[in-house]
């Protein structure tokens, strides 16, 4: 390698770098700015006492067991979805890949709705472990049909849609089946963080950590398989052994996230592309990247959706998509990409 | 696209047939069977024009156009499918990433929601809704929809990926709009819309089958001058020019003609996801190395498909019967599952 490539590889990777500061730090700002709005309107003077100095007045308690924390919680939520989608999108290589495509999201939301409609004694703290065990037993049997994600990426794309167009179908069917309920439930089916505090931010965190860390700390396998699988394997890559484990990445803070907040759509499809219209350096920077920007949709989403039209709610699902979908066609528009994702043929 | 096709470990000259007959049997079946029993025999008189009145009605004026709407819209869903996965060289295309789903849902929600509260505002009787027209408005959402997608990646380049993209954010934007009509609706009369939008054949009639046949025969029509067109477009647009084709020419007209084909069926009974994305995969997988079977097989599937689920989800429910969407995917996945469990 010459000392001239080395300067741009480096400079390349300080632009990365420097783009992950700045989504972190508006995602910061957002979030600071989004204390401020709500049904209770604070102002900056009031903030800052509430904020450093909690003194248990309805002020502090605002902002920090209710806006804080469920901002914190959104953030994170749309990490752990952006990164999964990345995921997936590399491992089946197919840009329509999103996080629900292991079959996870309605594997979570299947159970979740079941126990709404035909056990309403259940307490909801219960969700979001029953919505966990559903997530993870429907990628056990996108695994099984896939055959562990090792054959080839349609085998894996085609097993975890049918599970998820199977699981959907029942839940359209609970849906029919509960009459006066649909509504609500059809609110929650779009994904919202309303009432989401410090316990569910926790509960979160741990899997899209894991998830999240996993992935970066793969990055030179997601490189390689970036490339094709051929190569991968020529470059004594263990695909047997790395496919399942990055499935398993992939799956982790889906089941974590869809359990607590619902099925968020449309932040785990677009967040990757968009990152990859950026043009990270390599994969590592494109799993921070896709982090950050899904984390600051999620979050902007979810204090617009609870301060618009205050003190009434909108999920969370129908701003992300509506802000989002616009901001990825427009540069979608503007960007020349003809292949900054491997289109599987 | 070669190494994305499924290859069955048998590939027979009878596959075709074989499922041609067991559609047709399907048919049969779906007429002679149903919540009324009504005797064989009465039936063949029905379909002659004799025997009693009740039967000839039950055979003539509900189950035949039902059933035939269904064989129509299964088609359309599968051949449209079909194309989008070969224009876009996405194996997981369907009809919703040209938004069609989408748009539909979107102009259908908003055209009853405008019917219920224009109609007869703040009133507890049930109003007649505008059903009839629900096809038209749908038909019509979608092709908006569809349009919409093809001009914003038509701007710059037309290549796969692109629409393929422009159509995940547009169908993410008017499906984000349809679900906050919908939850902003509140509880009142929804249960129609709900029934739209995972399918449904109820009460399906010759109007339909009008509505429906002419894309249907204009669309079968279309097909054969596509094939050489569509063996191309798997290829990447400089390789397909080599061999003579006018690539964005065609491209247009195969993505025209499948969001034709996908928006009448949505207009007419909802979206039915299993049949758009799954069916065109069930063929590649009968049609085996024998990849000239796999637009006859998808139309023979379709149309299999759906009558048979149709007439299980019709069984199955008895008074409250489940919608086609539902039964098509509860039905259907097992045998994706099995299918995909054999090839290695």
């Amino acid at each position: 390698m010459t000392a001239g490539t080395a300067v741009g590889k480096g400079r390349e990777a300080a632009r990365s770098a420097a783009m992950t500061i700045v989504l972190v730090v508006v995602a910061a700002s957002v979030i600071a700015c989004g204390l401020l709005v709500g049904a209770r309107p604070l102002s900056p003077h009031a903030l800052l006492p509430a904020l450093f100095w909690p003194d248990g007045k309805i002020d502090s308690i605002l902002v920090w067991t209710l806006r804080l924390p469920r901002s914190l919680a959104a953030w994170v939520g749309g990490a752990g979805l952006g990164v999964s989608g990345y995921l997936l999108q590399t491992l089946t290589r197919n840009p329509l890949a999103g996080p629900g495509l292991a079959g996870v999201t309605y594997g979570a939301v299947a159970p979740i709705v079941a126990c709404f409609v035909f056990l309403p004694w259940l307490p909801s703290v219960y969700y979001p472990l029953v919505g966990t065990a559903g997530g993870f037993a429907a990628a056990l049997v996108t695994f099984w049909i896939s055959h562990g994600g090792t054959g080839r990426p349609l085998h894996l794309a085609l097993g975890g849609i049918s599970v998820s167009l199977f699981l959907g179908a029942v839940v359209t069917y609970v849906l029919i089946l509960s009459g006066p309920q649909t509504t609500s439930l059809l609110f929650w089916l779009s994904g919202g963080f309303q009432g989401r505090s410090w316990v569910q931010l926790e509960y979160m965190s741990v899997w899209v950590g894991v998830g999240a860390l996993g992935a970066l700390a793969s990055h030179r396998v997601l490189g390689l398989l970036a490339l094709s699988e051929d190569a991968a394997a020529g470059m004594g890559l263990q695909l047997t052994l790395w496919k399942p484990l990055l499935l398993l990445f992939s799956v982790l803070p889906v089941a974590g996230i869809v359990s607590v907040a619902g099925p968020v759509a449309f932040v785990g499809l677009a967040a990757p592309h968009i990152a990859r219209l950026i043009k990270p350096d390599g994969p590592g920077w494109t799993i921070a990247i896709t982090a950050t920007l899904g984390g600051l949709m999620v979050a902007t989403a979810d204090i617009v959706a609870r301060s618009i039209a205050a003190p009434r709610e909108l999920p969370v699902g129908i701003i992300t998509a509506l802000i989002g979908g616009p901001v990825f066609i427009y540069l979608v528009q503007r960007s020349n990409f003809t292949s900054t994702m491997g289109v599987e043929r | 696209m070669t190494a994305a096709r499924l290859s069955g470990p048998s590939v027979s000259a009878w596959t075709l047939p074989f499922f041609a007959l067991l559609a047709i049997g399907a048919l049969a079946l779906a007429v002679f069977i149903g919540v009324v029993d009504i005797p064989p025999s009465q039936v063949v008189a029905a379909l002659t024009g004799h025997g009693p009145a009740t039967a000839r009605s039950i055979i003539m004026d509900i189950r035949l156009p039902r059933v035939v709407t269904g064989i129509l819209a299964g088609i359309h869903f599968a051949v449209a499918g079909l194309l989008l996965q070969a224009i876009t060289r996405n194996p997981l295309a369907d009809p919703s990433i040209m938004g069609v789903s989408q748009g539909a849902t979107l102009a259908v929600a908003a055209f009853l929601l405008f019917a219920v509260y224009i109609h007869d505002p703040g009133s507890n009787t049930l109003a007649v809704l505008p059903t009839e027209w629900l096809p038209a408005v749908g038909m019509l959402g979608g092709l908006i929809a569809g349009g919409v997608i093809y001009a914003l990646a038509f701007r710059r380049n037309l290549g796969p990926l692109r629409i393929t993209i422009c159509g995940i954010a547009v169908g993410a934007v008017l499906h984000a709009l349809a679900i906050g009509l919908i939850a902003g609706w509140g509880s009142e009369r929804i249960e129609i819309l709900l029934q739209w939008l995972s399918g449904s054949l109820y009460a399906r009639s010759w109007e339909h089958v009008v509505f429906l046949l002419p894309f249907t025969v204009a669309g079968l029509a279309v097909l054969p001058l596509l094939r050489r067109p569509l063996e191309l477009l798997r290829f990447d647009a400089p390789i397909a020019r080599s061999f003579g084709l006018s690539y964005r020419l065609q491209f247009s007209l195969a993505l025209a003609l499948s969001c034709c084909l996908a928006a009448s069926a949505v207009g007419v009974v909802g979206p039915i996801v299993f049949v758009g994305l799954i069916v065109p995969h069930l063929a590649r997988f009968f049609a085996g190395r024998r990849s000239s079977a796999v637009l006859p097989l998808t139309i023979v599937l379709g149309a299999l498909v759906v009558t048979l689920c149709d007439l299980v989800g019709r069984l199955a429910g008895q008074a409250e019967e489940i919608p086609i969407g539902v039964v098509t995917a509860i039905c259907g996945v097992p045998v994706l599952i099995a299918l995909l469990r054999k090839v290695p």
